[in-house]
């Protein structure tokens, strides 16, 4: 029994030095990294500095050219779309990371389904600003609701597990070298997609969500930031009441909501599309050329008054 | 409850407490009934009810075989139970596979019969725990093992939580002498089992569930890939099923190793193998044994002609693929390994002792084989399984592939490699054995961090428990 107990001892003080050495290496490879996610929270939280930000998932960053908006609009743009971070928890955090060092003068913020309905685990895409914990109190407050705040406090080494193959692989690839304002072009894809069966049912509301995307809308009104909602194309067909309950929040506080998915935008041009929810680049520089128009003419008929 | 959830990481150092505590043999085996009882409940309580008939009918089937002094009253107990555990096995998971063939045969010849077909969840480890309990009832028959008068002894027996869901298939002739030893508090035991449970997490974790996030979406959406996706999958999904099922049985064996149980091993560097014969002598030992002792010598093995010996592999590896799973994939790849060794013992490949050039070869060739026929295990139809196998041959073009995927499948096999290496060869260079004892320790907070670090930790189940 001793012996047992000096050799747990032991593990445990041993786990416990090597999990606090491992969180810092790993903070130091999560903020040198080139890889996806990794290096454009760093630059969203601590250099973006243009007037028009775009916020959201893999469908935000593989979606909006920026150089198209920006000459359409005449102001800098920059993609923020972070892949694999769909739910509006996400969105909240990268938002106020934002606004520690900068004010935007818009947000567009692409929104999915995943932002307001229920799922079988909320929370599951928020693990990779999971290394914020402890040094952002928004982080600590969305993994408070999470539930697994405390996995993550105990464990330093854990809050980089999602991603710590891939922040490791960034030191060796540089995979911003193909960011142009932090957009990333996909590639044609080798088959034309299938579309997805049309989607009848709108889906239960998940209240928290709701909460926050009350509490994001509240953030850029107290910045004074104006807000614009986007739904970009998918290869599905759309009932309107899928985005129904974002769109009433959206007409609540007086913020266009930029439906394209329920109007069936490019549903005619599989051509265009890598998979049913991702254009490919073609799709996407001729997507955002039709978007800059639009928001261009909500822009100017609403500064004048019109 | 999942050997990697967290729930189990309270339940399993609880149990063993609780279980060196009390003071007898008696209490401690009702308490570890209870317990196993307890962790099967946690994924559908009411299939501990047919945990329950399975053990009681083997139990009864069993005491009816000892009091029967003539040979016929005891085949009759012996049928009985075989009718009955396989009943319960046909109903649960094959009936409505039965009935749809069936219904689709009919069709065919312009007859439209619909079989009522029952939604039952499949339950967990069924096929485990019916094979363990049925292996006690032919032993009981041929007289290799006592019988086992104590209910609760033998219901511990069979629902022994470290092995119920996903094995090894115990033999009573193993398994049940354990449970009427005391095993006393042992250092050494816990500090083996723990390092047996750690390399079957990592197993488990850091390679199959990793290989996984890779396979799964290539298998699930076969139209959308092309051959050189397939080929990657293909190559992947081996060591995925090995990491899954071989990383199981290891921490079964060291859970109950903590205990101070000793489980038999299951796998046993199966990709080392030469031929498929050797293939099998190495992975899923315990069930290719029970294959062997009740299916295959029962049907007079290979002491029969050859054309009639060629016929019992078939048969063997026919009802192995069946076992599997209700799907003709499974029969598929049965019968391919049926026919593999059938080709092998033509040649005469079975017997063969290879040097060094010789035994790469069929090394390679035995991997190559092996990893066509998982094709068919893991496709969902027969259809996708011919795609793939197709695809590989006629369009092979860059594959889909993360490079962080492929980084930590590459590091994970790098390091599954060396083991294996170092285990095939007996190297005396084992760290986790390291006669240092700081050396030793470092091994498991290494592994632990390890874990954490590059571990898939969304408690995925394990693939075998569906069988």
């Amino acid at each position: 029994m001793k012996n047992l107990l000096k050799s747990l001892l032991f593990v445990f003080v041993a786990l416990f030095a090597v999990d606090r050495i491992g969180g810092q290496i790993m903070w130091w490879v999560n903020q040198h990294t080139q890889d996806m996610s990794g290096p454009k929270l760093k630059y969203l939280a601590n250099e973006v500095d243009a007037d028009i930000v775009l916020l959201g998932t893999s469908r935000c960053n593989f979606h909006y050219v920026p150089s198209i908006l920006s000459d359409s609009i005449g102001m800098s743009v920059y993609n923020g779309g972070i892949d694999a971070s769909n739910c509006i928890y996400a969105h909240y955090f990268v938002l106020n990371q934002i606004l520690l060092h900068h004010t935007p003068k818009i947000i567009c913020l692409e929104l999915m389904t995943s932002d307001y309905a229920v799922s079988a685990n909320s929370f599951e895409t928020t693990s990779f600003f999971a290394p914020y914990i402890g040094r952002s109190e928004k982080a600590d407050s969305v993994f408070r609701e999470a539930g697994n705040y405390w996995y993550y406090r105990l464990c330093h080494l854990y809050r980089y597990n999602a991603k710590a193959v891939s922040n490791m692989g960034g030191l060796l690839v540089n995979k911003q070298l193909e960011s142009e304002s932090g957009y990333i072009p996909l590639p044609r894809p080798m088959f034309v997609p299938e579309r997805l069966d049309k989607v009848h049912k709108s889906k239960n509301i998940d209240e928290l969500k709701l909460q926050y995307i009350r509490k994001f809308i509240m953030l850029c009104k107290s910045h004074h930031i104006a807000l614009a909602f986007m739904v970009s194309p998918a290869y599905s067909e759309a009932d309107t009441d899928l985005y129904g309950t974002l769109k009433d929040v959206a007409k609540e506080n007086e913020i266009p909501f930029f439906d394209y998915h329920t109007q069936g935008l490019f549903l005619n041009h599989p051509e265009y599309f890598k998979d049913s929810g991702h254009l490919w680049d073609k799709g996407a520089r001729l997507y955002t050329s039709i978007f800059a128009h639009d928001l261009k003419h909500y822009i100017v008929t609403h500064s004048t008054g019109n | 409850m999942l050997f990697n959830s967290l729930h189990f990481l309270l339940f399993f150092p609880v149990v063993c407490v609780i279980y060196f505590i009390l003071p007898s043999l008696r209490v401690r085996n009702l308490f570890l009934l209870g317990a196993s009882y307890y962790f099967y409940m946690n994924w559908e309580p009411v299939y501990a009810l047919l945990l329950f008939t399975s053990t009681t009918i083997t139990y009864l089937a069993a005491l009816g075989i000892g009091y029967c002094k003539e040979r016929r009253g005891k085949r009759l107990y012996l049928v009985g139970s075989l009718v009955l555990n396989l009943s319960i096995l046909f109903l649960f998971k094959y009936y409505n596979f039965m009935a749809e063939n069936i219904s689709d045969l009919l069709a065919r010849w312009g007859m439209s019969v619909q079989m009522p077909e029952f939604n039952l969840l499949l339950p967990v480890g069924i096929s485990f725990y019916i094979f363990q309990a049925l292996g006690y009832s032919i032993d009981v028959y041929r007289g290799n093992t006592l019988i086992e008068k104590n209910f609760f002894t033998y219901a511990l027996f069979v629902s022994f939580f470290p092995q119920l869901v996903a094995g090894p298939i115990e033999r009573s002739t193993n398994l049940l002498p354990q449970f009427k030893q005391e095993h006393s508090f042992s250092y050494e035991n816990i500090m083996t089992g723990i390092r047996l449970m750690l390399w079957g997490y990592f197993l488990k974790l850091v390679l199959a569930d990793r290989c996984a996030l890779y396979v799964d979406p290539i298998f699930n959406n076969v139209p959308y890939h092309n051959g050189g996706s397939f080929l990657l999958a293909s190559l992947f999904f081996p060591f995925q099923i090995y990491g899954d099922f071989a990383g199981y049985s290891l921490t079964a064996i060291g859970a109950a190793k903590v205990m101070g149980f000793n489980l038999k091993e299951n796998f046993r560097r199966p990709y080392f193998a030469t031929t498929v014969t050797d293939f099998w002598r190495r992975w899923h030992i315990s069930l290719s044994t029970w294959f062997r002792d009740y299916v295959y010598i029962p049907m007079g093995g290979n002491r029969v002609s050859t054309l009639r010996c060629y016929f019992n592999v078939m048969i063997t590896f026919i009802v192995s693929g069946i076992w599997h799973g209700a799907n003709w994939t499974f029969i598929i790849w049965g019968a391919v390994h049926g026919m593999l060794q059938c080709v092998e013992k033509l040649l005469g490949w079975n017997k063969e002792q290879w040097k060094v050039r010789g035994k790469i070869i069929h090394w390679g060739l035995t991997f190559c084989v092996v990893c066509l026929a998982w094709i068919f295990f893991r496709a969902n139809t027969i259809s996708d399984a011919f795609l793939i196998t197709k695809g590989i041959f006629t369009n092979l073009a860059m594959p889909y592939m993360r490079v962080a995927d492929f980084l930590a499948i590459a590091l994970a096999l790098t390091i599954v490699f060396m083991k294996e290496i170092i285990d095939e060869y007996d190297l005396k260079i084992r760290i986790s054995e390291s006669p240092i004892w700081i050396v030793r320790h470092m091994y498991i907070v290494g592994m632990i961090a390890f874990i954490i670090l590059f571990g898939v930790l969304n408690g995925d189940q394990f693939i075998y428990f569906q069988f």
